[in-house]
């Protein structure tokens, strides 16, 4: 299986998340993008985004545990580049930080 | 996405794991992502097959305007369990959530071999708990609103907070949004869609699930209470006269134990999974 870079995976994100839902984001989504803050996402989101991805890689991920870590704390945003540093490690084998 | 389409209305759902099969059933006003961000599914799904579900009006299922009694959504889990195949499931419900399973528990006791029920208020036992105004669940959110200018009746009104919501103007939403903290925000902000409903008015009718009938409960149960609970009254009823309840508690939690305790929820409910399961092997 070919490896993915962060770079790729952060433009499918980017492309899966311009309209996501029928909620369209006209600005640049970037590693520092808040998903919640600046997309306007909320909770059940989160969920559809990870079928979404689950659906676009042909594969499962543990999002439980990524979610659960980044809301530890009940208010921490989440920045998509910090979800793409997740896909990049799962997807390349426990590669990558997040 | 996975949907299952439950004569004509569409529910959201997700399952998980293998084994015997564990049901995990929301909050009214939230929704599946609970048990995601939580990480209960996949905690739970170490052990169990698991499903999750968006009930009706919540999240990504659809949003009919009626059927939100606690019958309605047993009703609705039920089909669930059907057209998924399930097994004979265990239940765990958290708060209204807890109430639909002990409904299903006595409308389909062919589909029920356990219940978790967690922080639940039963409208059948409403006059165990007389004081429901001052209840967390409510005076919390009552509380932060008025301080950010929006009129909420002192009684518990759900049917009044949603269509509050619903029709906040701009600088309102601002406001608010700048003094809630994030996780209340977005909570709030999703209660929109259930301001067409009935489901304000529907989640606090007893729909036939009595006093008498609750007692009628034989599926052994997990009481789980937080230390703060607002329900007292009814942790101690159902301990009392169900024949098979046993009570625990989450330290420090008040009513959102996933966000006050996560890590005691997520092991009490795994603990007790396991323990209901077992139960059924001996």
């Amino acid at each position: 299986m070919s490896v993915q870079t962060q770079e790729q995976i952060l433009s499918d994100l980017a492309a899966i998340l311009r309209d996501f839902h029928g909620r369209e984001y006209s600005g640049v989504i970037g590693p520092k993008t808040l998903f919640f803050g600046e997309l306007g996402m909320v909770s059940i989101d989160a969920v559809l985004l990870a079928e979404a991805l689950e659906h676009h890689y042909q594969r499962s991920f543990p999002f439980s545990r990524f979610l659960a870590e980044i809301s530890r704390d009940g208010t921490r945003d989440m920045q998509v580049g910090e979800l793409a540093a997740f896909l990049e490690r799962e997807l390349n084998g426990g590669e990558g930080e997040v | 996405m996975p949907f299952v389409d439950l004569e004509g209305v569409r529910f959201h759902y997700q399952q998980k794991g293998r084994g015997e099969d564990v049901v995990l059933i929301h909050a009214v006003t939230s929704n599946m992502a609970i048990w995601l961000f939580t990480n209960v599914l996949d905690t739970v799904a170490e052990e169990f097959r698991v499903t999750a579900y968006d009930m009706r009006g919540h999240g990504a299922s659809d949003v009919p305007a009626t059927g939100y009694t606690s019958a309605d959504m047993a009703q609705d889990l039920g089909k669930l369990h059907a057209a998924l195949g399930l097994r004979p499931a265990l239940l765990v419900g958290h708060s209204f959530g807890a109430v639909v399973a002990v409904h299903a528990a006595v409308l389909f006791p062919e589909i029920v071999r356990g219940l978790v029920l967690y922080d639940p208020f039963f409208p059948g036992l409403a006059h165990l708990e007389p004081n429901l105004a001052e209840a967390s669940v409510w005076k919390d959110v009552r509380d932060a609103l008025v301080e950010n200018g929006v009129n909420l009746p002192k009684e518990v009104n759900f049917t009044a907070l949603f269509r509050m919501v619903a029709e906040l103007s701009p600088d309102q939403r601002d406001r608010i949004r700048t003094n809630l903290d994030p996780t209340s925000w977005r909570w709030l902000s999703q209660l929109t869609q259930l301001a067409a409903t009935t489901c304000g008015d529907d989640v606090f009718r007893a729909a036939g699930l009595t006093e008498e009938r609750i007692c009628q409960v034989r599926q052994p149960v997990i009481a789980l209470y937080d230390e703060q609970t607002s329900f007292e009254a009814t942790r101690r009823f159902l301990q009392e006269k169900l024949p098979n309840c046993r009570g625990d508690t989450i330290p420090g939690a008040k009513h959102v134990a996933p966000l006050q305790n996560r890590t005691d929820f997520v092991h009490l409910v795994q603990k007790h999974l396991r323990a209901l399961a077992a139960s059924h092997d001996s």
